[in-house]
């Protein structure tokens, strides 16, 4: 690199420098801090191991039900001719705060929220029932706050192909389902274990939806981490969480990525 | 799975929902009595007069612009000189630095908080501004990347071609053809830059302190203890606020950049 390719580069440097250090600095600090030990004690914790299995299945569900919606939406999308005027409907509540868009949630869900109070008023209900800090509500937020990021994907590789293929498909005399099922879809995985990675990774590490609609029993790593640092004010263990944290979102991505390199190989190898 | 009937059903049933939760945030914000009520029992400026009158919300709101203004413009500045310095760099040098540029987005944002934390921590910088300004510099720099290296790959090389040949300088030459060609991709950057420093709370709830906090952590710790209609303003504010900036958007660049972006963002990670 020249020169002043390299000042160009600097600043950018720098960030990237500050990134390193906070993930270094994380693993340097849980294994100087509490080390093997620490983390043996973590894992043995059946409360932890609650933790951890809870977070893996709310993750692993969250993206399945987002790809499942994601799909139909993004089709629809790449499809209409009115697609710019139905993004706004998607990218406006994508780009609005996790925080904002799970308060219309505990509104819509709560005891006395919309959800509630409408069957009470059409006289189906006599007791509210109880929809917010339950699992259920944490999937519900989850889903909501991440199928913009899956619908985006899947609709930005479904942009990508070209139509031709799914007019050869239809000429050579195949039904509407099967060019879909031959054609369509299989051009667009690369768009849908994309999204499934990007859902799965931040679901994984997902802090304010859980605590706001899951409440603090049924927690979630993320969670976890919040609360040793904020009530039991052990960083040590908030620190090592946190790598146990890192260490799951790569184990449950780091397949699909594998799988989206290979798929995506032999889609350009065509 | 063609786009027959159900496809459309389920689409426009989602393209209702997405935005629904947000819509009754809206709703509540004008309720004249002090519970969250959708539809609301009358209608009053009651909660948006408190949020106004009230020091501490103000203070917030304008830290977390400060720092999303700054965000944008720093990371926009770092992505283009990166980008710039990248453009005809050796395949392998650029894939390497490209994917240092993304790394961020392979993490979990409740680890990155609790890294980012460590190291502020010692440095004397956690409950600052700066402290929250650098994270939120690590966490944009992907998004500021993408658009302007996308918009620099799209320029027709020959036109920067042409005008060194008329004889323009190589200043001249980048402020007269590439930069105004940069425009679009210069422009997303910004604005992704000031919605997600703005929106950010997943990390910034680690580094905030007594003294200086942003606006999404303090919605959070509020809801974490009740949930009123001021609250409902401020989000009805910030829903506003990102929806105005969606719609601009849409007019500079087209929304159609967030589906581009998103595709090429993925080519060089796979």
């Amino acid at each position: 690199m020249s020169g002043r390719r390299l000042l160009l580069f600097a600043p950018m440097g720098l960030l990237i420098a500050a990134f390193t250090l906070s993930v270094a600095g994380l693993l340097w600090s849980s294994l100087s801090h509490g080390g093997p030990a620490l983390y043996a004690e973590l894992l043995m914790d059946a409360g932890i191991q609650r933790v951890l299995w809870r977070t893996v299945w709310i993750a692993v569900v969250t993206t399945a039900i987002s790809a499942l919606l994601g799909y139909p939406l993004a089709l629809f999308l790449a499809r209409s001719p009115n697609r710019n005027l139905w993004l706004i409907l998607v990218i406006s509540p994508w780009l609005v705060s996790i925080v904002v868009r799970t308060f219309g949630w505990m509104v819509l869900l709560g005891n006395r929220g919309v959800i509630n109070n409408a069957l009470r008023n059409w006289g189906l209900l006599d007791a509210p029932i109880r929809m917010l800090f339950t699992p259920t509500a944490v999937l519900i937020g989850l889903v909501h706050v991440f199928l913009p990021f899956m619908v985006i994907a899947i609709l930005s590789s479904l942009l990508m192909q070209d139509r031709k293929l799914e007019e050869a498909g239809r000429i050579l005399g195949g039904t509407r389902w099967q060019t879909f099922t031959r054609v369509t879809l299989p051009l667009s995985m690369p768009g849908v274990i994309g999204g499934c990675s990007l859902v799965l990774l931040m679901a994984t590490g997902a802090i304010v939806t859980p605590l706001l609609l899951g409440g603090l029993r049924d927690r979630m790593l993320g969670t976890q981490i919040y609360s040793e640092i904020f009530q039991i004010y052990n960083f040590d263990r908030a620190t090592a969480m946190a790598v146990l944290l890192l260490v799951t979102a790569l184990v449950l991505v780091a397949p699909l990525r594998l799988l989206e390199a290979r798929i995506r190989h032999r889609l350009e190898g065509v | 799975m063609p786009t027959g009937f159900p496809t459309r059903a389920l689409a426009i049933l989602l393209l209702i929902l997405l935005p629904a939760p947000l819509v009754i945030v809206v709703g509540a914000s004008f309720s004249p009595r002090a519970l969250l009520e959708f539809p609301p029992p009358g209608f009053s400026w009651r909660w948006y007069l408190e949020f106004l009158s009230t020091p501490a919300w103000l203070t917030a709101f304008g830290v977390s612009a400060a720092i999303a203004l700054a965000s944008a413009v720093l990371t926009t500045l770092a992505a283009l000189g990166a980008a710039l310095a990248l453009q005809d760099a050796p395949s392998r040098l650029r894939a390497a630095a490209e994917t240092a540029i993304l790394a961020p987005l392979l993490f979990p944002h409740a680890a990155l908080g609790i890294g980012f934390l460590g190291w502020l921590i010692l440095a004397e910088m956690n409950g600052t501004g700066w402290g929250i300004l650098i994270a939120h510099l690590v966490l944009c720099a992907p998004f500021a990347y993408r658009p302007i290296a996308v918009s620099l790959a799209q320029i027709d090389r020959s036109l920067p071609e042409a005008a060194t040949i008329l004889g323009a300088g190589p200043g001249q030459t980048f402020w007269r053809i590439t930069l105004p060609l940069l425009q679009p991709g210069i422009a997303a950057s910004l604005l992704f830059g000031f919605i997600i420093s703005f929106d950010e709370v997943t990390v910034s709830m680690f580094l905030v302190g007594p003294e200086v906090t942003t606006l999404p952590v303090t919605i959070y710790a509020r809801l974490n203890d009740s949930a009123d209609p001021v609250v409902a303003a401020i989000s009805s504010i910030l829903i506003l606020l990102t929806a105005g900036l969606v719609l601009l958007m849409d007019r500079l660049v087209g929304l159609r950049i967030f589906v581009d972006v998103e595709e090429e963002g993925r080519r060089p990670a796979a």
